[in-house]
Formats: C-alpha cells, sequence, structure tokens
C-alpha cells in the first residue's frame, strides 16, 4: 500500500474507535476514547495533569498502540499497516514534545533539519528553509548553538520548528507554548494557524493554558478519567466552555 | 554549512572499551588461526616426510653381507632408495643415548639400511621382511609411518583445538559486540526514538549503528591483526635465532595464506559487527510500534 499526500483528502484525518490504553497491569489511562479529526481541523485538548493527554497524543504520533480499540489515520488502519507503512504515515506528522526531545550533540540547526535528513534530502536543498524558519521563532543568532547551551523557551521554539518544518499533515503539540513568554506564545499560535489555514494542517494542541485556548476559535476535548468529552462548539461558545472547565478543575 | 554531525555521537569511552576487547579478540583469532594454519602445515609437511621411510635392521650381517641385502631391498618394487648407514651415523644415532665418545669397537651393531619407499605401496614393511628372509638374512623392518600415524593424529587434535578456539573466539566478539550494540542502543534510546517518531524506517536507524560498528570493528579488527602479525615476526625471528631445531614443532611462517588471514582478520571482523548491530538493532526496534 503506498500513501501519499492524497490521503490527505479522505473524509477523516484522524479516526479513534473505542480506543483503550493501559501500562502493563494498571487501570485503563484511557477508555473507550472515540474521536473523528476532520482534514484541516484545529482543535485542543485539555485536562487535568495525569488525566492522560500525553498517552492520547502518544496514540496519535503513533509512539503507542492501545491495548483496544483502533486507531486510523487518513482513513487507513494503522493496526493493519507494514512497519515501512506506519513510518511513512509518521513522516506526515509533526510532533511538539512536551520534553522537547531534542538531540544534544547537535546544533539548533541540525535540530530542525533532523526530519529533513530522515526523508533523504539534501542540504542544500533545504538549508534557506531551515534558516528562515529559524530566524521566525527568534533563533536566526542561535541557530548555531547546541541545546544544553539554550533556554528553555529557545529549545521549545527550536522543538518546534522541527514539528514544522516539513510541512506535516497533522501538527500534534504536547503544551507547545509552556516555557515561552506569553507574547512568543501567541506567536507560536499563529504559526499554527497559519499552518492549518494556509495548508489545511490537521493541529491538535494538548495544553492546559486556557488563556491559549480562548485566542483561537476551535473546539475542545476535555479528558477526564480516562474519558473524553467532546466540545465542537467554536468562538464565543468555546470560550464559555473552557470557562466552565476552568471552574471544574 | 560544514559536514553534517553524525546523527550518532562520535564514539564515547563505552566504544574505547569495546574496541579494546574487539581488537583484543581479534588478535588471538588472527594468532589461533596463525597457529591452526602452521600446525596443519607442519604436520602434512613432516608426516608427507617419514611416509615410506623405514629403516631395515641387519643383526647378524657384516658390512658386506649388508650391501647384498641393501642391493635386494633396492631391487624390491616401490623401493626409490635404499642407503647402507655408517658407522659414523649409527653413532651419531646412538649419541643421545651412549654419549658422544662413541661405542667400543668390539660391542656388535647392527647394520642399518635406510629405505626411502613409495608411500602409495601397501605392505612395504612385510614385503622386505618376506624377501630378506628369503634370502637368508635375520631382519627387522621399521616402518616410520607406523609411528608418524600417532604424531599425525595428535597434530589433528592440536589443529581441531586451534579451530574450535578461532571459532569461539569469533562467537565471542560476535556475542561482545551485540551486546554492545544492545548497551549503545539503549544509552541512545532518546535518538533513535526521535528518529523513529520522525519517520525514519527501521533500517535507516539500524544503518546508523551498522556504520558506526562496522568501521569499530574494522579498525578493532586491524588492530588486532598487526598485532597478531607483530607477534607472528617475534617468533619466526626466535625460531631462527635459535637454530631452528625444533624440527617436529610447528613453525609460523609468513606466506601468502597467512597475509590473507591477517587481511581478512578486520573484514570478518567488521562484518560480524557489522551483522551483529543490525539483528541487535532491528529486534529492538520491533519491541516498539
Amino acid at each position: 500500500m503506498t500513501l501519499s499526500r492524497h490521503d490527505l483528502f479522505d473524509d477523516v484525518a484522524v479516526r479513534l474507535d473505542s480506543v483503550s490504553l493501559r501500562y502493563d497491569t494498571s487501570e485503563d489511562i484511557l477508555s473507550g476514547i472515540d474521536l473523528v479529526l476532520k482534514p484541516g481541523s484545529f482543535s485542543f485538548l485539555t485536562g487535568a495533569s495525569g488525566a492522560g493527554k500525553t498517552s492520547l497524543l502518544k496514540l496519535l504520533y503513533l509512539a503507542l498502540k492501545p491495548t483496544r480499540g483502533e486507531v486510523s489515520l487518513f482513513g487507513r488502519p494503522t493496526s493493519r499497516l507494514t512497519r515501512d507503512q506506519l513510518s511513512a504515515l509518521r513522516r506526515r506528522v509533526g510532533v511538539v514534545f512536551q520534553e522537547f526531545r531534542l538531540l544534544d550533540h547537535l546544533t539548533a540547526y541540525e535540530n530542525v533539519a533532523l526530519p529533513l535528513r530522515v526523508l533523504g534530502r539534501k542540504e542544500a536543498s533545504y538549508r534557506h528553509d531551515v534558516e528562515e524558519l529559524l530566524a521566525w521563532v527568534g533563533l536566526g543568532e542561535r541557530m548555531h548553538a547546541r541545546p544544553p547551551t539554550l533556554s528553555g523557551g529557545e529549545q521549545q521554539r527550536v522543538a518546534i520548528a522541527r514539528a514544522v518544518v516539513t510541512q506535516p499533515d497533522i501538527l500534534i503539540a504536547d503544551e507547545p507554548t509552556g516555557n515561552v513568554d506569553p507574547e512568543m506564545g501567541s506567536r507560536l499560535m499563529r504559526l499554527f494557524l497559519e499552518l492549518n489555514k494556509r495548508r489545511g494542517t490537521t493541529v491538535i494542541i494538548a495544553t492546559h493554558d486556557l488563556g491559549l485556548v480562548r485566542q483561537v476559535e476551535a473546539p475542545v476535548f476535555r479528558l477526564q478519567h480516562g474519558l473524553l468529552v467532546q466540545d465542537v462548539e467554536y468562538g464565543p461558545a468555546a470560550r464559555r466552555r473552557t470557562d466552565i472547565v476552568k471552574a471544574a478543575e | 554549512m560544514a559536514r553534517e554531525t553524525p546523527l550518532l555521537p562520535v564514539e564515547d569511552a563505552r566504544e574505547m572499551a569495546l574496541f579494546f576487547v574487539v581488537g583484543a579478540l581479534c588478535f588471538l583469532a588472527a594468532l589461533a588461526t596463525l597457529s591452526a594454519k602452521s600446525t596443519y602445515g607442519a604436520a602434512r609437511s613432516w608426516t608427507a616426510e617419514v611416509e615410506g621411510e623405514l629403516t631395515v635392521s641387519l643383526p647378524d650381517a657384516d658390512r658386506r653381507g649388508a650391501e647384498e641385502a641393501r642391493q635386494i631391498i633396492e631391487a624390491t618394487e616401490g623401493v626409490r632408495e635404499a642407503r647402507l648407514l655408517s658407522k659414523a651415523e649409527i653413532d651419531a644415532l646412538l649419541e643421545p643415548n651412549f654419549g658422544s665418545r662413541g661405542l667400543p669397537d668390539s660391542l656388535p651393531l647392527p647394520q642399518l639400511v635406510a629405505v626411502r619407499a613409495d608411500p602409495e605401496v601397501d605392505f612395504m614393511g612385510p614385503t622386505l621382511e618376506r624377501r630378506l628372509t628369503e634370502a637368508g638374512f635375520a631382519n627387522a623392518v621399521d616402518e616410520h609411518a607406523d609411528w608418524a600415524g600417532d604424531v599425525r593424529r595428535m597434530l589433528a587434535i592440536a589443529r581441531l583445538v586451534a579451530l574450535t578456539a578461532v571459532a569461539l573466539l569469533a562467537s565471542t566478539a560476535v556475542a561482545v559486540i551485540a551486546f554492545a550494540t544492545h548497551a549503545a542502543l539503549l544509552a541512545r534510546r532518546d535518538i533513535v526514538d526521535v528518529l523513529h517518531l520522525a519517520g525514519a524506517r527501521d533500517r535507516y536507524i539500524a544503518g546508523l549503528f551498522e556504520r558506526r560498528f562496522w568501521l569499530l570493528g574494522l579498525r578493532a579488527g586491524a588492530v588486532g591483526a598487526l598485532l597478531a602479525l607483530g607477534a607472528a615476526a617475534a617468533m619466526i625471528f626466535a625460531a631462527h635465532s635459535s637454530g631452528a631445531r625444533s624440527g617436529l614443532l610447528p613453525v609460523l611462517s609468513l606466506d601468502l595464506l597467512d597475509v590473507m588471514i591477517l587481511v581478512a582478520t578486520p573484514l570478518i571482523a567488521g562484518l560480524a559487527a557489522r551483522l551483529a548491530a543490525r539483528v541487535t538493532v532491528i529486534r529492538s526496534l520491533k519491541s516498539v510500534m
């Protein structure tokens, strides 16, 4: 089976059918999750610490297999794919990890270029794009610095640049603005929105930051006790809903 | 932009330790192979030398009678040469037992005929015994091949031991490399995870480790082979310096086959390291989604 960008135009970008997840012998972290995300949608995922947000994201970026149920990306049930096909799917998903996961022996520039190297691209073909992207996230002067010499916020921006450098079809971000100031947070949100609007990238952002959620008219999904509460209202309704979530937390 | 930084960090202290271990194993394996090969060569040349050699003892014959017996022997089909040993040669043979002053002339000694026969001819000893007896000579025929067989069997065992040592050393090297690869993989799990989640195929990730361990095996193997060459050269030098009186012992040489063994050592080490790395990484990656 060959996966191509045309699959983006499948009806569904992400689909979870009765997905449950359990680590070892513990209780289910996630239980019977159903979720459908259309291509080009923009969504938030909220929930208290330990609610399973990161676990749910891991299922979405194909780092984990569900204990039960099925995860489908672009209409492909992932349980039926070969390892090479899963790798091909992962290349269409950009991930901003909560803990950044930058490689300390590579420079900021090389970290951002990493997914392009994996794709087999020659450095000359992407140098300009990577430099431009780093300049855009405010790291034009620090592109040759290695992660241990960067601040938390700078590392986060490198991680975000790395996630978007391939212009993925799905962008998954786990607390992407946790370590940056509000101004940079807003700027990064604009980047996510731009990717979403211009390229039709499906964006899923897990965050505690309800202020961030209020900035964008987008559905909010809330995880509570392993269950996903779906909220597909937009605009003022979404703002009202996040207020309710905040009050509940 | 300068050359791309390798995705795996440059080698660390752990790899230096592995380099030392693989180098040492390659040194021992190369030396054991050279020893096995020289043992095999020595066994072949020595047994080829004594195959077909016989000594005929004529206890009652005088010099003239012995010459007559020699002619009978030489006329026997399959005999290439029969030579009557001189008194000096017999004294030299007995010197280890009776000293260098020789034996008194009054002491009766058998006349000895050294015979070289075609090794392919069977029953040469009994044939000579029968012919000499028929001609009226009391005789005893000693076929060197009888006790050469024991030596040959002993050398075959020595060769087998050497080959077993080579096989053990090679498999130990592979096991050590597999273990080290696994450790390296665990130590660099962060890199593997990031590459995996960026969509790198298993063989791409395995390729990074393969290249790293191929070069390590190649370099460690080369150092081991060079040390083995040095050790072999030292042994050859020592053997030559001692006057090469160790006729029965295998003597190391450095011919084309030895050079091939030394050249093959780093290549085999590199390939074994590469294979071990590949299998370890692929197996490890298959344990994750």
